[in-house]
């Protein structure tokens, strides 16, 4: 009887642990992600602001140079775009703004700067594109000092919250 | 076997025109492209231009004559019930020509024309903005014309046996021409010939240095001709002749250099350089015959210097690339 009690406890709290170290898992990505999107986003760069390279082939060379953890969103856009001719370049760019969201815990002002870029990518000669460039950079760094920072108010307590939750329920229950 | 290879060499020789069109169409707004796409077979095989203009009808010229183009795909002389272009049709196609980058076409719309795969070229028309240095870019586009290059293969033939000195080089020659008489698409082939060699006169073919300023000859897309130019042809792509004789001078030690167009006297500088150097030049006028070409100030010299020893007068009489007259250039009597 005892035993089976312990296993029990045991599991409620190995599970809630679990539960709290899974969702803190979505702070430390959130950095990772940035700090990988921005080396993306400085690949893109040398495409089109020293390659001239159009837009179509420029998200492919960042697909296939970018750590793959990320840079699969840029083939997506790529693939969105050329799919239908009617379909513009924000219009790629929105597509995957969700995909930014669900699997890459990006939060709203992160993909915001992104979806800034996507609206004046192309459009412009390569001086002022650079601008643009320089733009979202510098926010994306920005926004990855921000991600630190939550990260490291975030990711104690929520492992801590699993651990006492877990608790909380075992002694609740006896 | 060699029936084999012999059947195999003439379907070469049917120029695949079809496709032409269609590439080039694939580049309109979708609407337009399907519009376009319903016009009859006959009719698609000989359409040389597609021309957008804002608020405009749609036209199509055909063999020198221009058409307006129906909402139901069909070609009018009457201007009833044709398809008018809206900007946002101009702005699609814009967005599509350019691949969704702008930058990427930069240098080319400084010029006025940009250049699709296949050797296309895509006049842009409307705002032009100026910047430190020149025309910076163009904006607000209100006028597209979309000229379809048909590469014609066997046009210069005829030509051959006048063109071709034995034992294995060419005379210089000259070849004048009224405008959309096909001056472009002979030469094109001319060099093809003369590079590939023509068995049929023991001529082994010779290397041809061309400058292609306006990338009509070679239609080269990503570095890669899309024309057949000939085996032992280099091509420079978007170079002003002047600077593309010389460079081809020096480095790719041609036999013959080809060029578009002479117009100024840098152009003709360069003409007299390569002659120095002992090399061939065939190249192409604006003109009506040699009386029009001496109108004009800087060409008047080339024909008082009796440069150009065969002289190729084209017109329109019998359709395009009618070979009127070929002239001796010392004579200046006609040898046909």
């Amino acid at each position: 009887m005892h035993l089976i009690k312990i296993f029990g406890s045991l599991l409620i709290i190995i599970s809630s642990s679990s539960l709290g170290l899974i969702y803190s898992r979505r702070f430390r990505d959130r950095v990772n992600n940035l700090k990988l999107l921005y080396n993306c986003i400085q690949l893109l760069e040398t495409e089109i602001v020293y390659s001239a390279n159009p837009i179509p082939d420029a998200l492919d060379a960042v697909y296939r140079k970018g750590n793959k953890r990320v840079s699969y969103v840029f083939k997506d856009i790529k693939e969105y775009l050329i799919s239908n001719r009617s379909f513009t370049l924000l219009d790629s760019f929105l597509n995957a703004s969700e995909t930014l969201k669900e699997r890459m815990y990006l939060e709203n002002e992160d993909i915001e700067v992104i979806m800034s870029l996507g609206r004046s990518l192309g459009a412009s000669d390569r001086m002022d594109q650079q601008k643009h460039f320089r733009t979202a950079l510098v926010q994306l760094q920005a926004q990855q000092r921000d991600a630190e920072e939550k990260k490291d108010k975030n990711v104690k307590l929520y492992k801590s919250l699993g651990v006492l939750i877990g608790f909380a329920t075992v002694i609740i229950l006896y | 076997m060699n029936v084999q290879m012999n059947s195999n060499f003439t379907k070469r020789k049917i120029p695949l025109n079809d496709n032409s069109f269609y590439r080039v169409i694939e580049y309109l707004d979708p609407l337009l492209c399907n519009l376009m796409s319903r016009i009859s077979k006959s009719e698609i095989d000989r359409i040389e231009e597609i021309r957008l203009r804002a608020e405009k009808p749609l036209m199509v010229c055909m063999e020198g004559v221009d058409f307006y183009v129906t909402r139901n795909s069909k070609l009018t002389e009457e201007n009833i019930d044709s398809y008018i272009v809206s900007t946002d049709n101009i702005a699609k196609t814009f967005q599509i020509l350019c691949n969704y980058s702008i930058y990427s076409i930069e240098k080319e719309l400084k010029n006025g024309f940009i250049t699709i795969k296949g050797g296309h070229r895509i006049g842009v028309a409307g705002k032009a903005v100026y910047g430190s240095s020149g025309i910076e870019t163009i904006k607000d586009i209100s006028s597209l014309n979309l000229r379809i290059a048909r590469q014609k293969i066997g046009v210069s033939n005829k030509l051959l046996k006048y063109v071709i000195k034995k034992p294995n080089t060419i005379y210089h020659t000259l070849i004048v021409s009224p405008p959309q008489c096909g001056k472009t698409t002979m030469l094109r082939d001319l060099i093809r010939s003369i590079s590939n060699g023509v068995p049929r006169y023991s001529f082994r073919g010779i290397k041809v240095g061309v400058v292609d300023e306006r990338s009509e000859l070679g239609g080269l897309y990503r570095g890669l001709p899309q024309n057949d130019i000939g085996v032992r042809t280099d091509i420079l792509d978007g170079c002003q002749k002047y600077d593309g004789i010389m460079i081809l001078l020096r480095s790719m030690s041609p036999n013959v250099i080809a060029t578009d167009e002479l117009g100024d006297s840098q152009d003709i500088k360069a003409i007299h350089e390569a002659i120095k150097a002992g090399v061939k030049i065939i190249a192409t006028v604006h003109g009506e015959d040699i009386k029009d070409i001496c109108t004009k100030p800087n060409l008047r010299e080339i024909v008082n210097e009796k440069i150009f020893e065969r002289i190729i007068i084209l017109d329109n009489s019998q359709g395009v690339g009618t070979v009127r007259d070929i002239i001796d250039g010392k004579s200046y009597k006609s040898i046909i």
